[in-house]
């Protein structure tokens, strides 16, 4: 019965949000308190109801309910349990009840947030943002309803699309909806100030933390998205200009823009118009990429539905917004007059104007280019598309002058930069990258694209080092601290300025990833057993890739053909390949699944391109096919993903709560925050030496124990070992006698005590490094292992955070710190530098 | 103040210059029509030039047509419109064959109709999009 409640909740959930808007319309035009209460009651009601109706239909999915239309069409019987999870998120109808109970988890701690604080802002906050739930409601009730039933149930359903059956299948969509909901905190906030003519800086300090986070969220959706497309795929690259990735990236382009543009309003009181637009851009673009993403108006790997009522109603819901947006901002025009003017060109002012020229007209490019299909198809009646190389060739110029930018900005001054100020920061960096350009021309690096981007990459990543380096020294001899302690120290106080220039290098290291593409050696062979391709890496090395046979596994809902690939590397062994294509049973459809090693230079990439025949190896009467393999070594492609880490890692910086005791003063509240701080680091500690205790007891000879306790343990290592004998497929899953034969022989080591660490141990000391299905807890490859959901957590972790700080006194009510002796003589010696003083 | 503007507006017209320059180059080398087989036959039909111009196509692989070749990796096809099965146009392709690929299937070319009227391929994509979705979200 429980699917039938989310029904209701749904059908309740949308009056509650309309009612919503008529009491805080009603509430602010009236003053009247209690219907703005009532508001944001309903904020929390529709919360509830949501929260309600996608746990029912994640139940359909566990419990197989077929009668619902959504559910056989994204599950079947097979399906395994995470992706029956995942199917919330499957399908168009799913994704927009996703959506709204994101959009509601956001508005509910918002208006939780600020109960006390901004009274004046926030019934048009509320009125937002349960406009935009009454939006995506209106949709779940009425056109897109995620409960509709099939007059005919079927027996199983039709399963999950074999592409999406991947880790990143949990990971990727939540992360990028985060991002794009979470953009519509800062909009309802400028809605909010343009309603209620309180336009100063305050609704963009209320919303900063916002923006960082849905940036956060959205730069990690798409570095996700990224990081699966490279191993699902099938191809090699990680992005290749789909409407869907183009969709997503639009509003990332304008939120950074945003990021950067809202400083000069903070510093200096210029471009108000144009912030507010932008937020409110970046607002309906987050919407148009989920429309997009969803409505199958654009073809794409990635819209799978067909159904084109909600891509109208969609497009013309963007429509009036949008127009509604343009006129606010037309009507407030007087209070947004600007309080100073640009100075001169060479300020830190006009670096920041030109980036979000730059921004905006990437993101207008690629809006042109996602959007020409329909476009022509609406105008001419017929349908254009513009393949990566417009993309390409658009974009690349622009990145150009971004990492260009990117290296001014952060040191140029402010109002009028001197020729002094310029020479002092750019000059030394400058020819650093001169000096970086010329070694690559010695080396032999003469892609031109490549080559500049590296160099300018150089120039930025020099110009934001020195800059650091500049900060530490000063605060190293004032304070007679050592370098490093400078350096952390300020990391720690100034976590917006130096998260940000984390940030920066991250972008930096990614686009030397990017530059590394130009060196991708691509090689295809058909072969039989026997024969060998060979792929000489742009840094050298030759591998050798032999194929050995071909052999084929069932497994659950599809079967699978694995090559073996001997790997060969300038001579010595490399170890084994298995790529494989997986033929799904349900969906009679066939995929590829590549096998990657990965080094931190390049990444040699193999693809089991085609079989010959494979109908014949799985009859028997053809056990070693010809087949088409295909071999590629992708230089530097895991700096895209460090750097991405790094970008990520220094907006989390940037975005973590201060210490209590500068936000919060007197010592008696600070206390129970310091204690908590106190006992999550002892937490820490004491997992730290668990952990080791745990490695070390490991060593120690064991005794027989009761055989409960061995079939535990044996069956914990199973469970953490993949089969030597089935590619792909756990050990408890392996069919085969050689399985059963490793099975028991864990059994009976587990019978005379060892515990399941040292079993997984002693398979991978006889099978190889390859049966491990869990990262070895050490190193580069827990790092790789661990990164996305660490990420994901720990964007969750400060959302908590700002729950917790709920009874914090108004912001602007803490009085302004003092600036330590040598903050000042930093501040006086930077002012006479810039020639202020 | 007005003189204060003038640099703004050059500089924001020599960007927009400049990307629409871009744009415009970028859009002639990279442009893709979308069309069926009878759709391009009509075309080239009507204009010559159109021979050799980057399209897409969506049609049906003929039965009975398709030669592949697994040492060297050249296929050979016949592909048809969707609805009414006719004209044909000759594709070449070179290249492992795509997963699905068989007689009868849906594909989408990406290449040139050259003038001695075969037509070669750079992508072949087998089409399963239909399939994602047996019932309509309608729930029908």
């Amino acid at each position: 019965m429980l699917t039938r409640l989310g029904e209701v909740a749904l059908a309740v959930a949308l009056p509650v949000a309309l009612w919503g808007v008529g009491a805080a319309v009603l509430g602010a035009r009236r003053g009247h308190a209690g219907l703005v209460r009532a508001a944001e009651r309903s904020v929390h009601a529709v919360f509830v109801l949501l929260l309600l109706a996608s746990a029912a239909l994640v139940t359909a999915f566990l419990r197989d309910e077929f009668a619902y239309a959504y559910v056989a069409n994204y599950a079947n019987r097979e399906l395994p349990l995470p992706y029956k999870i995942a199917g919330l998120w499957a399908g168009q109808t799913g994704s927009l009840l996703f959506w709204a109970l994101l959009l509601a988890g956001f508005a509910t701690l918002v208006v939780h947030q600020n109960r006390h604080r901004h009274r004046d802002l926030m019934p048009a906050v509320s009125a937002v943002l349960l406009g935009v739930l009454a939006f995506f409601l209106g949709l779940l009730v009425g056109p897109s309803n995620p409960f509709a039933l099939v007059p005919f149930p079927p027996a199983d359903g039709r399963g999950l699309n074999p592409q999406l059956q991947n880790v990143w299948m949990a990971i990727h969509p939540p992360t990028l909806y985060l991002g794009f909901t979470a953009f519509t905190v800062p909009a309802a906030f400028a809605v909010a100030a343009l309603v209620t003519g309180q336009l100063d800086t305050r609704w963009i300090l209320v919303t900063r933390r916002w923006t960082l986070l849905a940036w956060f969220f959205l730069t990690c959706g798409i570095l996700f998205g990224m990081m699966w497309a490279y191993v699902e795929l099938g191809w090699g690259g990680y992005w290749f200009w789909d409407p869907v990735e183009n969709a997503s990236l639009l509003p990332w382009l304008t939120g950074t823009a945003f990021l950067h543009s809202v400083m000069i309003q903070e510093k200096r009181g210029m471009l108000k118009v144009w912030n507010v637009s932008l937020i409110l851009a970046t607002f309906l673009l987050s919407v148009l990429a989920t429309f997009l993403t969803r409505s199958g108006l654009i073809e794409s790997v990635h819209s799978f539905a067909q159904n084109r009522t909600i891509g109208t109603i969609f497009l013309g819901a963007l429509t009036v917004a949008t127009l509604a947006g343009a006129g606010l901002i037309l009507w407030r025009r007087d209070r947004l007059a600007t309080e100073h003017r640009l100075v001169s060109w060479l300020s830190r002012e006009a670096a920041f104007l030109l980036n979000n020229l730059v921004f905006v007209t990437a993101m207008l490019a690629v809006l042109w280019g996602t959007l020409l299909p329909l476009l022509s198809e609406g105008v001419t009646g017929q349908k254009i598309n513009v393949g990566p190389a417009f993309f390409d060739r658009l974009t690349q110029p622009l990145a150009w002058a971004m990492l260009a930018l990117l290296g001014i900005g952060p040191v140029i001054a402010w109002r009028r930069a001197s020729a002094r100020n310029l020479r002092r920061h750019l000059v030394g960096p400058a020819a650093l990258a001169l000096a970086l350009g010329a070694a690559l021309a010695w080396v032999g690096v003469r892609h031109r694209g490549a080559w500049t981007t590296a160099v300018l990459g150089g120039f930025a990543a020099a110009v934001t080092l020195a800059e650091i380096a500049r900060a530490a020294r000063a605060r190293a001899r004032q304070g007679g601290r050592s370098l490093p302690a400078a350096v952390a120290e300020l990391f720690l106080q100034q976590r917006r300025r130096y998260g940000g220039y984390a940030v920066h290098l991250g972008l930096v290291v990614a686009f030397w990833g990017f530059a590394g593409s130009a060196y991708t050696v691509e090689r295809q062979a058909s072969l039989r057993p026997g024969d060998a391709l060979t792929v000489r890496s742009p840094f050298g090395p030759i591998y050798r890739l032999e194929y050995v046979d071909l052999s084929w596994y069932p497994a659950p809902n599809m079967t699978k053909l694995a090559a073996t690939i001997r790997v060969l590397r300038d001579g010595r062994p490399a170890g084994v390949l298995r790529p494989e294509k997986r033929a799904y049973r349900q969906r009679e459809e066939v995929s590829t699944e590549v096998a990657i090693q990965r080094r931190p230079l390049e990444d040699l990439y193999v693809i089991l391109a085609s079989i010959d025949d494979p109908n014949g190896v799985l009859r028997g009467t053809n056990p070693a096919p010809r087949i088409v393999l295909k071999a590629l070594v992708e230089p530097l492609v895991n700096w895209i993903w460090l750097g991405g880490f790094l970008v990520a890692l220094g907006t989390l910086w940037a975005l973590w709560p201060e210490r209590p005791t500068r936000r919060r003063p007197g010592p008696m509240r600070s206390r129970p925050r310091r204690a908590g701080a106190r006992a999550a680091a002892a937490g820490v500690a004491a997992g730290v030496v668990l952990f080791g205790l745990a490695r070390r007891a490991l060593g120690q000879p064991p005794a027989p124990v009761p055989p409960a306790v061995a079939e535990q343990e044996a069956r914990a290592a199973m469970g953490r070992l993949k089969s030597p004998y089935c590619p792909g497929l756990m050990l408890t899953a392996c069919p085969t006698p050689q399985a059963d034969a490793l099975r028991d022989s864990l059994r009976a080591l587990a019978a005379q005590g060892y515990r399941a660490d040292a079993l997984v141990e002693w398979t991978v000391r006889r099978h190889g490094a390859a049966v491990r299905a869990w990262p070895r807890p050490r190193g580069w490859e827990l790092v790789a292992w661990l990164a996305p959901p660490a990420l994901g957590l720990a964007g969750v972790a400060v959302l908590l955070g700002w729950w917790r700080r709920r009874r914090l006194a108004p912001a602007d009510a803490a009085p302004p710190a003092a600036l330590d002796p040598v903050d000042r003589a930093r501040l006086e010696a930077a002012l006479r530098d810039e020639g202020w003083a | 103040m007005r003189a204060r503007r003038t640099p703004f507006v050059l500089g924001g017209l020599a960007l927009a210059g400049l990307v629409g320059y871009l744009l415009v180059t970028g859009m002639r080398d990279a442009m893709l029509y979308y069309l069926t087989p009878a759709e391009l036959m009509a075309r080239v039909e009507r204009d010559a030039g159109f021979y050799g111009m980057g399209v897409k196509v969506g049609g049906r692989v003929a039965p009975g047509s398709v030669r592949y070749d697994p040492v060297t990796l050249r296929l050979a096809f016949d592909l048809v419109d969707i609805e009414r099965g006719q004209p044909r146009i000759p594709v070449r392709y070179e290249g492992p064959l795509p997963d699905t690929f068989g007689d009868g299937r849906d594909v989408v070319v990406e290449g040139r109709l050259d003038r001695d009227g075969v037509f070669r391929a750079r992508t072949v994509l087998t089409k399963c999009g239909s399939r994602y979705e047996a019932y309509t979200a309608e729930g029908r």
